[in-house]
């Protein structure tokens, strides 16, 4: 690191290329934003992001200004503070008030409620007309379109276009009757739309949210996070599966996640009801006379086991060939693979995945 | 009529396609349909949700069948005062549009390509636009001093008044060095808002890496209250296009365009024939006079969003993206058009440079008063006896000429404010200043473009700062949350829609509003909006009250 800057008194090294923001944040500085997701180009919108350049005439916003030289920055004093108040009360103002939004909308859900909470805007002030035009309508089982909690920051539509490459979504009119849309204003199902639900985790409102999980908003007890592995295919994207006591409520992209940086495709993020639904096998079966029964795990073992000695000794080892499901846990999947390669001596052995 | 395919064959291997194919569409069904939309989404590769958002910012372009037809009319601040209201509710199926560009007229109304005007209860008609009357003062001029002479707009008569004589000088004798240093020294500074100097950017142009370079005549012109372009344009179109070649010239650009707003039809043909008049003569082209240098312009037409005046979001209109103003720096002169090295200008800075060049640089600086250099055309609108154009000597008095050149407001009247730099400026009550940027932004505002509308005192200043603010709530781009909600906000608590309704806290509501929106907007829009807000709170206290007791 060659160059340095001041931020809040003190010298800080920096890389060429590093926004403001980036140099304060890995400072530990609070600095608060909306607009802001570190996967995507800042676009420079919600500009809580403002901090004090000596020699500039107005704030600037950090996220969207490249650090240079010798450059002497204060990220939060008396004046910013006031403009991010003012800011957070003008876009609280815009969205119908006490609204409760819960966490299982998505992973960003929380943001503004936060930060309206760091600057006590309990939306009394700057009273009016509200922006946001709800979508409840869309009849898709995936994804909320509550836009009414909408605030226009269009991360929205820049993941859509800048990660899932996929350009569905779109900003209809301008100023405040800005909507977020597809073409012609449509239904999601009727769009470009994969329903990757990368919208929905990085919505910073829940005004877009995970409406499988929201069927669990009354289940009670707290959310638990367990990181673990999409198993539906081979690319391997980092999940948090959410659970509350021993229910599983949802999924999250993990944003750490090597393999995929907070994207999931629709299998990852929305299909995981069948774990907990009634229709799954409770117990082995077997089939007798043609007919499927239930049978104890000892009897369903003797089964398999005597079929797969029949075919090897009638067939060979290589006529053994064995396909795990993706929806079957990861230890399962090890254990189908070590079973026909250490078992049998074979390589035909498969997944289903093919995502 | 044309197919799909020809319409798709004509525009898509142009420079910025979008608009113009846009256009023939919108021409041909009279509004675009979804269907037009596919065809243009797959012929350019624009996602198709993308193209209806962008489709759906822009004012003019309708998505109903008939809608190119339907009347629009100005209601502007000035045609309001003329009654514009009245007109829009006469005229079948009409529709509003924002200050069309001809305040010192009666009020304009669009029908197609028609540009009419009228006033409630007349015929309306297509009238050529008001001429600048001589100099009042008998000043010099710079960009005016021929525009009067006979068959100006013509290439002939151009030529006859000493027009193209600067272009071939440069070309032919000078180094592009030698017209930076000219230009440099005259002290141009852009005549379209913010004033920076003319000289430094093109020299940054010259210098930055990339090519091909670009000029871009920006005449969106979409300032309430300023008409000066389209007059530049109308009757002078070749100093314009003299200009552009050379500031193409000095920088090492091979291409133009002239964004022109939506609202000036006839503009675009007169614009169209000067072109090809001078690309015949070899004026412009390929192999310019005979040397090696080579530009060619385009006309692109908006249609219809004040935010496309700002550079950076005509940039982006251009490239047929969403129109929202770019963060910057990167500034246009380095990453301007298709990213490239780009000088965006206008109108009227560009039609002063050949009169620069060929009178030289202290000639310039002479025309105005004391220190300042130069001349800046005025529009001058609203409560005067003689509206119009006037091309006043930077410094000049604004008393002298609101009362001397324009003959003061009407009889029994008194002025009670004028705006500036249209309404971006905010009110000036206090009428003894200079119309020069140290002066006036001494007092808290600025000259801008020049647009001046003038309110006597029989005007309702506080219905007058709900219009102008929602102008700019109407056009606020909805980028930046400051100004999108703060336009919003403040057109509701200036209506008595919405808001406090104790006094303290209203003024204190606005005035905080208005400080965050000109402390950390991203563009001029939003900063300079709430000056409407803040001059009225500073200038018309009484007003204030009078609305928070009756109204609210
Ligand atoms: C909201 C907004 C609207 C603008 N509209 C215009 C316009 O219509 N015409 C224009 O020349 N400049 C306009 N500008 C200024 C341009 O951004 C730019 O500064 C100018 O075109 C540069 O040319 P100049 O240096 O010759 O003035 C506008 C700026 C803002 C912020
Ligand atoms: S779910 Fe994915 S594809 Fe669909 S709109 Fe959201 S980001 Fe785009
Ligand atoms: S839906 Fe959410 S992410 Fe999209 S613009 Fe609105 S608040 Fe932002
Ligand atoms: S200030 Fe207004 S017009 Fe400018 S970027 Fe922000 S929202 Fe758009
Ligand atoms: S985070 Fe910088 S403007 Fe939103």
């Amino acid at each position: 690191m060659s160059a340095k800057l001041t931020l809040d008194g003190r010298e800080v090294l920096f890389e060429e290329g590093e926004t403001i923001y980036e140099i304060a944040r890995r400072s530990k500085k609070d600095v608060p934003t909306l607009c802001y997701d570190d996967r995507l180009d800042p676009l420079g919108a919600c500009r809580l992001c403002v901090v004090e350049l000596e020699g500039a005439r107005n704030p600037v916003a950090s996220c969207t200004t490249m650090a240079t030289d010798g450059m002497v920055v204060r990220t939060s004093t008396e004046a910013i503070e006031k403009h991010r108040k003012t800011l957070t009360e003008l876009v609280v103002s815009e969205n119908p008030r006490g609204v409760e939004i819960d966490p299982l909308r998505g992973m960003a859900s929380q943001e503004l409620a936060l930060l309206a909470v760091r600057y006590e805007a309990d939306g009394s002030r700057f009273e009016g007309a509200t922006s946001g035009r709800s979508r409840k309508d869309d009849p898709n089982p995936m994804i909320l379109r509550d836009y009414d909690q909408c605030i226009s920051c269009y991360r929205c539509v820049r993941v859509c276009a800048e990660q899932e490459g996929d350009y569905a979504i779109s900003v209809e009119n301008r100023g405040f009757q800005t909507r977020i849309t597809t073409e012609f204003a449509g239904f999601l199902e009727d769009s470009a739309c994969t329903f990757c639900g990368q919208c929905v985790q990085t919505c910073p409102t829940g005004a877009l949210g995970d409406l499988r999980a929201l069927q669990n908003a009354d289940v009670p007890g707290e959310i638990e996070k367990t990181r673990s592995i999409c198993p539906y295919c081979g690319v391997g994207c980092s999940v948090d599966i959410l659970s509350k006591d021993d229910k599983l409520v949802g999924v999250q992209p993990a944003m750490d996640g090597p393999a995929n940086e907070g994207a999931l495709c629709v299998k990852g993020q929305f299909a995981w009801e069948w774990v907990q639904h009634d229709d799954r096998l409770k117990t082995p079966l077997v089939r007798k006379d043609g007919e499927l029964v239930p049978a104890s795990w000892d009897e369903a073992f003797e089964r398999a086991a005597e079929g797969f000695r029949g075919v090897e000794a009638k067939h060979g080892r290589h006529a053994i060939y064995a396909v795990a499901s993706g929806r079957a846990p990861h230890e399962s999947a090890y254990s189908v693979q070590k079973f026909v390669r250490a078992g049998f001596g074979t390589n035909y052995i498969d997944n289903c995945s093919r995502a | 009529m044309p197919t799909d395919q020809d319409l798709l064959e004509r525009w898509k291997d142009e420079p910025a396609p979008l608009l113009p194919l846009l256009h023939a569409f919108h021409e041909r069904d009279s509004y675009l349909s979804d269907d037009a939309l596919r065809v243009v989404s797959k012929g350019l590769r624009i996602p198709l949700a993308d193209l209806y958002g962008t489709v759906t910012f822009y004012h003019h372009f309708s998505r109903v069948e008939g809608g190119r037809g339907r009347p629009r009319v100005c209601d502007g601040p000035i045609c309001k005062l003329k009654g514009a209201d009245t007109l829009l509710a006469e005229l079948d199926g009409a529709t509003a549009m924002p200050c069309a560009g001809r305040c010192d007229d009666p009020i304009p109304v669009l029908v197609e390509d028609r540009y009419m005007v009228g006033t409630p209860g007349s015929e309306l008609a297509e009238t050529p636009a008001p001429m600048p009357t001589p100099n009042p003062g008998e000043r010099e001029e710079c960009c005016f001093a021929h525009i009067r002479a006979e068959g100006r707009a013509t290439l002939a008569g151009y030529r006859d008044t000493g027009g193209y004589r600067a272009l071939a000088r440069a070309v032919q004798e000078q180094t592009p060095g030698d017209v930076l240093d000219v230009v440099d020294a005259s002290g141009l500074a852009g005549r379209g808002g913010a004033g920076f100097p003319t000289g430094r950017k093109w020299r940054a142009v010259a210098d930055a890496p990339g090519e091909p370079k670009t000029i871009v005549c920006n005449a969106d012109e979409g300032e309430p209250g300023c008409f000066k372009d389209r007059v530049l344009m109308d009757y002078d179109p070749h100093a314009v296009l003299e200009g552009m070649a050379l500031a193409a010239y000095a920088t090492g650009a091979t291409r133009g365009f002239i964004y022109l707003r939506y609202e000036y039809p006839h503009t675009q043909a007169i614009l169209e024939r000067a072109i090809a008049e001078a690309t015949e003569a070899g004026l412009l082209g390929q192999g310019i006079l005979g040397t090696g240098f080579s530009f060619l312009i385009y006309v692109r037409r908006g249609a219809g969003a004040y935010i496309c005046g700002e550079e950076t979001s005509l940039l982006n209109s251009l490239e047929g993206k969403h129109p929202f103003p770019r963060n910057r720096p990167p500034y246009p002169v380095t990453h301007g058009y298709e990213d490239l090295p780009t000088a965006v200008n206008n109108v009227e800075t560009l039609a002063s440079v050949p009169q620069i060049l060929d009178r030289g640089a202290d000639w310039y600086r002479s025309l105005g008063e004391g220190e300042h250099a130069g001349t800046k055309i005025i529009s001058l609108s609203g409560d005067v006896l003689r509206p119009g154009n006037y091309e006043v000597p930077i410094g000049l008095p604004l008393e002298t000429l609101l009362f001397e050149w324009a003959g003061g407001p009407p009889p029994g009247r008194s002025i009670q404010a004028v705006t500036m730099a249209g309404l971006s400026g905010g009110f000036v009550r206090d009428l003894d200043v200079t119309l020069d940027e140290p002066c006036l932004r001494g007092r808290g505002s600025f000259l801008g473009a020049g647009g001046i509308m003038v309110f006597d005192d029989s005007r309702d200043m506080i219905e007058v700062a709900r219009q102008a603010m929602s102008f700019f709530a109407h056009e606020s781009c909805g980028k930046c949350f400051p100004c999108r909600i703060g336009t919003q906000r403040l057109t509701e608590r200036l209506a008595g829609e919405a808001g406090p309704r104790n006094a303290d806290v209203w003024r204190a509501e606005v005035h905080d509003i208005g400080h965050t929106m000109a402390a950390v907007s991203a563009c001029g829009l939003g900063i300079a909006a709430p000056l409407i807000t803040e001059s009225l709170l500073r200038d018309f206290p009484d007003a204030v009250n009078a609305h928070l007791e009756n109204g609210r």
